[in-house]
C-alpha cells in the first residue's frame, strides 16, 4: 500500500509596507480564494500534536508557550480562532488554510508520483491565484509569495512529505532504518541555501549548502515540529484507523521547486519505506546524526564524510548507494513508480559523483548554485554579498513574472513530469483513486450538506440516517472507486452512505 | 563547484529523459529540458531586478 501526500508553509509578504501582520496577511490571502463567505468546516478533532509514536502522550511541546503569547495577542483581533485559520478543503481533495501565519496547502492524498507531483504543481497555482485576487484588491503586486524554508533571520517554515505506513512495522525499526536515510537525502532533494542559519539565531552569510532546513534539525526523534526539531517526527496522529496504520510525518525536507527533486525525494523514501517493511534496510547507525545533517549539508562538493557507530566513516553518497544497492535488489519491477525511481536515482548519484550539470533544471540545490556562480561571474560578487540571500529567496517567489525558478522553467530549461492539463485537472479533481479523490468529490457533490471534514471523514447533515462518510481504513483503489460511483450517482450524502454501507456489509 | 562547464551543456546534456515504463507515459509525460542555448541573458535580467536588499527585508514568524 503506497500513499503520500506533501504539505507545503509558505512565505507570505507584503512589499507595500513596512511592518507586515503575517496573521491577517495569510488569513486574507486564503480567504481571496473564495468566491463567497467563509464556512467554517475543517473539524479538528482528529488532531492531537502531543501523540507520541514511542508510545507516550506529552503533555507539552516546547512551541506551546509561544503558540500561547501569541493567542494573547490574536485575541483582541476582530476575528475568531476559527476565522484565523480559515480552513478550506477544496474540490480537489486538498487542505489550504493559515497554519501558523503560513498559507499552508496540503495535498490530497496521492498513489502515484505523477499524480503527487501534479498536485504540489496545483498548489502553487491555487496560492498564486489567490495572491492575484488579493493584489488586486490592494491595488498592486505587493503580496509576494515563497515556497522556499527560510526567512534568512532563523525563522523556518516547513514542507513535510507524508507516508502511510502499516503499525506492524516497530517504530524502533523505522528509526534505525531511515535516519541514516534521511540524514543524507539531502544530496538529492536540498533546495540549496546561501549562509548559515540557527534557530531564532540571526543569519551568517556566505558559502552555499545544500539545504535550506539542516540548519533547523536540532534533535534525532522528537514530538516538536517548531522548536528544538528532530530529524524524525514521532507525532502519532495516522488520519486512519490507528490500530493499523502510522502516518510518517518528515518535517526535515525542504520545499522543492524542481518536478524532479520533489518525485526523487519522495520516490526514494517510498522504497526505503518498503525495504523496512521486508526487513532488508542498509546497516548502518550514524554517530551523530544531527551533526552529521549539517556536515553533509555544509559541503555542496559532497566530499565530507561522517562517522558511523562502528568507526568507520562514510560519504553521504555512500550512504544514499547503500540504500540504492538494498532497493535494486529489492523493489526492482514492483511497479512503475518503482522501476522509475531506480532508474533515475542511480542516474542522479552517478551524476553528483561525475559532472553535475546535466542536474541543472533537476535538482534543486544543483540549479540554484548554477544560477548563483552564474550570476556571481557577472556581477563580481562573493558568497557575502547579501544580492545572493535575496536571489536565493527570489528563486523560490512563485509569482511566474518574478520567481527565478519559473522564469528557468518558462524557457524549457527544467525537467518536467507534469504536463499543464495534468495540472489543470489536479487543480479541480483529486485523484481517482484515493481518498483525497473522495473528500474532493463530496466537496464538488454536496457541499451545501457537509457539516464537518478531517483527514479521515466526511460528515453530512442528515437527520436519524448514517451521515458520515468513514475514510480510516479506505485505502484499496477498487474500493474507493466504488465509494466514488455511488457518491456521483445518489441524490443526496444519506443515499450514498446507505448504498456505501449496503455494499460494505453485502 | 565545478560549473564551469555549464557551456558543454549545450553540447553533452544528460538525458533525463525517462525510459519507456516510466511513471508517466500517459498524458504530458517527462519533458527534457531543451537543450538549446540558454537564454542567460534573460534570466540575468531577472536576476539583476531583483532587490539587493530584499532579503533583509523578509520576516517570516517560525513555522512547522
Amino acid at each position: 500500500m503506497h500513499l503520500f501526500g506533501i504539505e507545503t508553509e509558505y512565505g507570505i509578504t507584503r512589499e507595500d509596507l513596512e511592518a507586515v501582520d503575517p496573521v491577517e496577511e495569510s488569513m486574507e490571502l486564503v480567504r481571496a480564494h473564495l468566491p463567497g463567505k467563509f464556512e467554517r468546516r475543517w473539524d479538528y478533532r482528529g488532531e492531537d500534536p502531543h501523540e507520541d509514536a514511542r508510545g507516550f502522550r506529552v503533555s507539552g511541546l516546547q512551541q506551546d508557550k509561544e503558540e500561547d503569547d501569541f493567542a494573547k495577542v490574536d485575541a483582541h483581533r476582530p476575528f475568531s480562532f476559527h476565522e484565523m485559520k480559515s480552513d478550506l478543503v477544496l474540490p480537489n481533495g486538498a487542505r489550504f488554510y493559515n497554519d501558523h501565519t503560513h498559507p499552508e496547502y496540503s495535498t490530497p492524498e496521492c498513489r502515484t508520483l505523477k499524480d503527487l507531483l501534479a498536485h504540489d504543481r496545483a498548489g502553487e497555482r491555487i496560492v498564486q491565484r489567490a495572491a492575484d485576487r488579493r493584489n488586486q484588491q490592494l491595488g498592486g503586486a505587493h503580496v509576494q509569495l515563497y515556497k522556499n524554508n527560510t526567512d534568512f533571520h532563523g525563522h523556518s517554515y516547513g514542507c513535510h512529505d507524508n507516508y502511510l505506513v502499516s503499525r506492524s512495522l516497530p517504530f524502533a525499526q523505522l528509526v534505525s532504518g531511515l535516519l541514516p536515510f534521511l540524514v543524507s537525502r539531502q544530496l538529492v532533494a536540498g533546495a540549496g541555501k546561501v549562509g548559515m542559519e540557527a534557530q531564532e539565531s540571526g543569519f551568517v552569510p556566505g558559502p552555499f549548502q545544500l539545504s535550506q532546513r539542516a540548519d533547523f534539525m536540532e534533535a534525532e526523534l522528537g514530538v516538536d515540529t517548531m522548536h528544538n526539531r528532530p530529524i524524525l517526527n514521532t507525532r502519532d496522529e495516522p488520519h486512519a484507523d490507528r490500530t493499523k496504520y502510522r502516518r510518517l510525518h518528515l518535517i526535515l525536507g525542504d520545499a522543492n521547486m524542481c518536478e524532479y527533486a520533489t518525485a526523487l525525494k519522495v520516490g526514494i523514501t517510498r522504497l526505503v519505506l518498503d525495504l523496512l517493511q521486508r526487513g532488508v534496510v542498509p546497516n548502518l547507525e550514524l554517530e551523530q546524526p544531527v551533526a552529521a545533517i549539517k556536515q553533509l549539508s555544509r559541503d555542496p562538493d559532497l566530499k565530507t564524510t561522517v562517522r558511523l557507530r562502528d568507526g568507520r566513516t562514510i560519504s553521504g553518497l555512500a550512504i544514499q548507494e547503500e540504500y540504492w544497492n538494498a532497493a535494486s535488489r529489492c523493489c526492482a519491477g514492483s511497479d512503475q513508480d518503482a522501476d522509475w525511481v531506480l532508474r533515475e536515482w542511480q542516474e542522479t548519484l552517478s551524476l553528483l559523483r561525475q559532472d553535475r550539470a546535466p542536474l541543472v533544471g533537476k535538482l534543486d540545490w544543483v540549479t540554484k548554485q548554477w544560477l548563483l556562480e552564474t550570476f556571481m561571474r557577472e556581477e563580481r560578487l562573493a558568497w557575502e554579498d547579501p544580492w545572493l540571500a535575496s536571489l536565493d529567496l527570489e528563486y523560490h517567489n512563485v509569482n511566474p513574472d518574478r520567481g527565478l525558478f519559473l522564469g528557468l522553467e518558462a524557457e524549457g530549461k527544467t525537467w518536467r513530469m507534469t504536463s499543464e492539463r495534468d495540472i489543470a485537472q489536479a487543480l479541480a479533481t483529486g485523484p481517482s483513486d484515493t481518498r483525497g479523490g473522495l473528500r474532493g468529490l463530496c466537496v464538488r457533490r454536496f457541499s451545501e450538506q457537509i457539516t464537518g471534514m478531517q483527514w479521515e471523514r466526511v460528515q453530512f447533515a442528515g437527520g436519524l440516517r448514517a451521515r458520515t462518510l468513514e475514510m480510516g481504513d479506505l485505502f484499496e483503489p477498487d474500493a474507493v472507486q466504488a465509494c466514488a460511483a455511488l457518491l456521483e450517482a445518489a441524490a443526496s450524502p444519506a443515499d450514498a452512505l446507505a448504498a456505501w454501507t449496503t455494499r460494505k456489509d453485502g | 563547484m565545478r560549473y564551469m562547464l555549464m557551456p558543454e551543456r549545450r553540447e553533452t546534456p544528460g538525458d533525463p529523459m525517462p525510459k519507456p515504463s516510466g511513471p508517466s507515459e500517459e498524458g504530458g509525460g517527462p519533458r527534457r529540458p531543451e537543450t538549446g542555448s540558454p537564454d542567460k541573458d534573460n534570466l540575468l535580467k531577472r536576476m539583476r531586478k531583483v532587490d539587493p536588499k530584499q532579503a533583509e527585508r523578509y520576516r517570516q514568524r517560525t513555522g512547522q
